[in-house]
């Protein structure tokens, strides 16, 4: 028994009392229910920056671990009824520092692999970091720095010194959402470029867009999962496929469609009285439509057979009386078919002084035209028009980033206020870093170019996805799976490996029974797909050298309590 | 979506509401001749009688549906709906009982049922339907998760009245079933023996059809004894037997508690072994229908709980044979097993595909089960520390026999519910790729760890003792609440998302009031018996 008297004892009582753990109990679990209602209230961002990721909560974290051992002390020396006990509290302690030894040595982060695409060694990790640039093409220099959690202020700004100079940079403000304002420069040397405005009154929405040959980030723009628009030297060329299905019409029955995207899924409904057919919005007088095939709805159709009193009599259609009793047609319908490619999207190009474009549902274009700068179109897609603001045959996109307004439309860009001190104190102008572009910075003689983002690494292997599966359950879209057959290449032996992640069966490498319970292993586990294109697939990759102890403290907390409540030594 | 470009004129479907009625309904033929056929839907192929009680459920929110001065069995609606589906559109059968949705798009707030063409011509609920799609990322509020609601509805009624989701014939490629073709020769005799109401001309033609069927692609044709079982297992409900022996089973030790002590106490355990044989086969019936745990929704759980909590009552009670562990476990089944089948909307009973992450039956078997029987040793406790706190209440003195056992439920609970929580993050690096990133779910499980902690070490610290002890049953299992039902129907965040849900939360509301109260009131007693005044 160590002595309570001693100053050593004492403190060893104190961390290591009941009270002290009632204390951090009650604390630890009202603070993470405090955080799963923010989290709830406001996002997992918030909740992790004030609570779960806060210096204070690690803090509170490190305090339970002193107590667990100190506890174990006060009970020196054990006997066999204390094995329970001391297996289960150096359990917890054990798995603490797997934690530790995970988020310090280990990363989590996230590979996006397609069929088609070669393979990558790159990883993006969920640890956010500023890349700076030294002047000529200099090294880059490496900072770990979330600006969401340090959110750097004019009270509390951030400063990184830059090694090897007396330069400095400092963040002064922080915003979760920025905003781009493009427009577009003349520049003989540039390219075709145009500024688009998309309005919709129903969803409230209205925003530029800028457009320029050859710059990647306006090629594609993705108008809220709604519709993709696109900017091409040409326009791309799209070819039509019919596909063909027969319907019967009665009066008195519902409208008849067919849902899940089978079929035409266009309405047809034929009036009371059978007179008169209804094809999607138009309205036609049965009379004029024998024999005559029409077009409606970017589908063609045609009347087949008529009954005005229609019955089944052994098994064939027929009509019981010419009084409209019973209405029916019969209707052979032929619809363009659903290309693989299911979406919405806008399709425009340079021509002359303004654009062509074609507006294109399901790989048909049901719209097409040309545009001059002023000219407006609609996009068929619920109220949005189209409206071309401006056409350069040559020009560069220049733009001013600032704060996004309340009700602006996310971008997802995030970034800092920052500005560049040189060794003689003078100060550049203050800009904003945006995530995922570098942005270039002046000070008297000094110039970097800053980067901010998620942190890539790149991994001693490559990756490359052999095949993408999404198996359903039967008759629904329901996934019922994914799998990826990935091929993994070791970048210095060469020797390739093939494994399959599955839904809970990640895929591993190097795999093998040590390198798996170890912990020194990458495992790509399933994350996310993209349904309009099946090549694709996210996995999420997790090296986590922290695993074993992770386990071991595991198993060490469930043994442990089992044998603390029903385990008695016998009394000798 | 035929829904979003409907533009009707308003005359024309007054004109039509009014021309046009069902008439008399009446009970003539019997529609258990088609409870057997085997029908697509959901995922999976189930008894025609299993798709129409999930059908009558998504349209009315009840399984007796009320039709003009008659209430319709689900069979029979979803039979007429398919026979004579050209008379269904202007029934008032499909259910709109959210309030605010209905204020918001002027329908009679006071009518509960409403027909498929007063819907579809109220221009303001149209525009809410083309405007309720939920961003990824987003979480939608009540109105919107209501009005979609209401969109599966109408298009569930569409595929109903069209046929096309009667998908009773299977094809020789491919694993989709179809609808039948208007001029199948069998199909066709059955519907006019139906319309002729000769029960005998319906039941030869029901067999025909069925006969006709299962000659379809005979490979495709899921097995009959699968088919038959959870015929059988709907129709005799073994859960409802089970609370029924419960029940029971408490009564009888309640009159005899006094008196008759071992013949009451071995009638009273005959009928706990029943009950709990009912609900064995219940969850036999099911894993052998979904081929996996019954323990991926709220219905499974809720049931699951009351019976490990019965199999954990039944282990003490062989061990110490104190009547306390029935007393207090059978009363608190019951009322679980009656909230599971009273809450068809909340808690939905259907054997629905799961979600791709949850498909593994190794895991399912060892985290939820073990989690869940956590949550089973904990409802245990709580249900003998109400005896505990109802001795204080009633002026008695609480026996250190009883806390004990409080004591030892809660053991049992802290063992499993730290199993159960660890094998999640182990299944969590498995399949999300990491161990513990504070998920709202696994975030609550370590709460409610962490407060029955606190409560047994503050026990041994001295700070409370067996009343304390029974009143910390009693509180802790309001985080089992918040672990198990808050954080799926009421956070609605985090990646447990598959198993988020709406309703019920009076429910859980009054039950935690009534807890508080409960314990305020044995608090107040033990206070007033102790105090030197009295």
């Amino acid at each position: 028994m160590i002595s309570k008297t001693t100053p050593w004892g004492r403190i060893l009582y104190f961390f290591g009392s009941l009270n002290f753990a009632l204390l951090l109990l009650g604390t630890i679990a009202v603070a993470c229910a405090v955080a799963t209602l923010f989290e709830s209230r406001f996002d997992t961002k918030v909740a992790q920056i004030y609570i779960y990721k806060a210096p204070w909560f690690l803090f509170w974290l490190g305090f339970l671990c002193v107590n667990l051992f100190c506890v174990t002390l006060t009970r020196w020396p054990w006997r066999k009824k204390h094995l329970g006990f001391v297996i289960t509290h150096y359990g917890i302690i054990t798995l603490l520092i797997g934690a530790v030894v995970g988020s310090q040595f280990g990363f989590e982060g996230n590979v996006t692999l397609h069929t088609e695409k070669p393979p990558t060694n790159r990883i993006t990790t969920s640890r956010s970091m500023v890349q700076i640039q030294m002047p000529g093409n200099g090294p880059f220099i490496n900072a770990p720095f979330d600006a969401a959690a340090v959110r750097p202020s004019e009270k509390q700004p951030h400063a990184f010194s830059l090694p090897g100079t007396n330069w400095k940079l400092v963040a002064l403000d922080y915003a979760p959402q920025l905003m781009r304002d493009s427009h577009l420069e003349k520049d003989p040397a540039g390219k075709p470029g145009a500024i688009v405005k998309l309005t919709s009154a129903m969803a409230g929405q209205q925003l530029e867009i800028p457009l320029l040959l050859g710059d990647k980030a306006t090629e594609t723009t993705d108008l809220f999962g709604l519709a993709k628009i696109r900017w091409r030297p040409e326009l791309p060329k799209w070819e039509r496929r019919w596909e063909q299905e027969t319907q019967m019409v009665f009066a008195h029955f519902a409208p008849v469609i067919q849902g899940n995207g089978a079929g035409s899924g266009i309405p047809i409904s034929l009036s009371k009285d059978g007179r008169e057919l209804t094809v999607g919005s138009k309205g036609y007088a049965l009379s004029e439509l024998t024999g005559k095939e029409l077009s409606a709805d970017s589908a063609k159709f045609q009347l087949m057979a008529y009954w005005p009193d229609f019955a089944m009599q052994e098994g064939r259609p027929i009509t019981q009386s010419q009084e409209p009793n019973n209405p029916a047609v019969l209707l052979r319908i032929q619809y363009p078919a659903i290309s693989a490619q299911r979406e919405l999207a806008l399709e425009m190009a340079p021509a002359d002084c303004g654009v062509d474009y074609q507006l294109v549902r399901d790989g048909v274009i049901y719209a097409s035209g040309h545009a001059e700068p002023g000219a407006a179109f609609n996009a068929g897609w619920m109220d949005w028009s189209v409206q071309v603001e401006e056409f350069q045959p040559a020009a560069r996109i220049a733009g001013v980033t600032r704060k996004a307004l309340e009700n602006e439309p996310e971008t997802g860009i995030q970034g800092f206020w920052a500005y560049l001190e040189n060794g003689q104190g003078q100060k550049g102008t203050p800009q904003w870093v945006e995530s995922g572009r570098f942005t270039a910075f002046t000070a008297g003689e000094a110039e970097v170019r800053v980067g901010y983002g998620l942190e890539v690494i790149q991994v001693p292997f490559s990756l490359r996805l052999l095949r993408f599966e999404v198996p359903r359950y039967e008759g629904t879209d329901t996934p019922a799976n994914y799998i990826s057959q990935i091929e993994f290449q070791d970048s210095q032996t060469g020797k390739t490996q093939i494994a399959e992640a599955k839904m809970n069966h990640p895929a591993s490498w190097p795999g093998g029974t040590w390198a798996v319970t170890s912990g020194f292993n990458y495992k790509f586990s399933q994350a996310e797909w993209n349904p309009s294109d099946l090549g694709e697939t996210i996995l999420q990759v997790l090296y986590d050298p922290g695993w074993m102890l992770k386990w071991i403290g595991s198993l060490a907390i469930c043994i442990g309590i089992g044998l603390m409540f029903y385990w008695k030594p016998k009394k000798t | 979506m035929r829904l979003l470009n409907c533009n009707v004129c308003w005359a024309r479907w007054v004109l039509f509401i009014f021309g046009v009625s069902l008439g008399p309904l009446s009970a003539a033929v019997d529609y258990s001749a088609l409870e057997a056929i085997p029908i697509q839907h959901d995922g999976r192929k189930k008894p025609f009688l299993i798709f129409a009680q999930e059908n009558a459920l998504i349209l009315a929110g009840k399984t007796q549906v009320p039709v003009g001065d008659r209430k319709l069995a689900a069979d029979e609606l979803l039979a007429r709906l398919w026979f004579e589906p050209q008379k269904w559109l202007d029934q008032p059968l499909l259910l709109v009982d959210y309030l605010p949705l209905k204020e918001a798009v002027g329908l009679n707030p006071a009518q509960k049922y409403f027909t498929y063409m007063e819907l579809m011509a109220n221009p303001a609920l149209q525009m809410r339907f083309a405007n309720s799609g939920v961003r990824p990322g987003q979480t939608a509020d009540a109105l919107t998760k209501k009005t979609n609601e209401l969109k599966t509805r109408l298009l569930t009624f569409e595929g109903l009245v069209n046929g096309s989701l009667y998908r009773v014939a299977a094809t020789p490629v491919g694993t989709q079933w179809v609808a039948l073709p208007a001029p199948q020769p069998e199909f066709g005799a059955l519907k006019n023996a139906f319309q002729s109401e000769n029960p005998v001309r319906f039941l030869e033609a029901a067999e025909i059809f069925q006969r006709m069927l299962s000659s379809l692609s005979p490979d495709k044709q899921p097995p009959g004894w699968k088919i038959h079982l959870e015929v059988y297992y709907q129709k005799w409900h073994p859960f409802r037997w089970a609370w029924i022996f419960y029940a029971a089973s408490a009564i009888a030790l309640g009159v005899t508690w006094k008196r008759g002590r071992t013949i009451g106490y071995k009638v009273a355990w005959g009928f706990v072994l029943a009950g709990f044989f009912c609900q064995l086969l219940g969850f036999l019936s099911r894993i052998l229908i979904a081929g996996r745990p019954p323990v991926t929704n709220m219905y499974e759980s809720v049931i699951w709980v009351s019976f490990g909590m019965v199999a954990f009552a039944l282990i003490f009670e062989a061990i110490y044979r104190s009547r306390y562990f029935i007393l207090g476990a059978a009363p608190v089944a019951v009322l679980s097993l009656i909230l599971a089948d009273s809450q068809p909307t909340a808690l939905n009973p259907a054997i629905s595909p799961l979600v791709a992450v949850l498909q593994s039956n190794f895991w399912l078997s060892t985290h939820v089960l073990t989690i869940t029987l956590g949550y089973a040793a904990f409802l245990l406790a709580l249900a003998v520390a109400h005896i505990a706190l109802g001795t204080v209440i009633a002026g008695g003195k609480l026996s250190a026999e009883l806390t004990n056992y409080v004591y030892r439920t809660l053991q049992v609970g802290v063992l499993l519910l730290a199993i159960g929580t660890i094998l999640g993050a182990v299944w969590a690096n498995y399949s999300w790729g990491r161990f513990w990133d504070w998920d709202p779910k696994e975030t609550w499980a370590l709460i409610a760890l962490l407060v029955y902690l606190f409560i047994l070490h503050g026990r041994l610290a001295g700070r409370w003792a067996g009343f304390g002890l029974s009143v910390g049953a009693v509180l802790g299992f309001m985080s089992i609440i918040m672990a198990w039902y808050g954080v799926n129907f009421v956070l609605g965040v985090g990646l447990h998302s598959y198993g988020f849900g709406s309703g019920g939360f009076s429910i859980a509301l009054a039950f935690v009031a009534f807890e508080l109260v409960f314990v305020g009131v044995a608090i107040f007693r033990k206070y007033q018996l102790c105090s030197p005044s009295v």
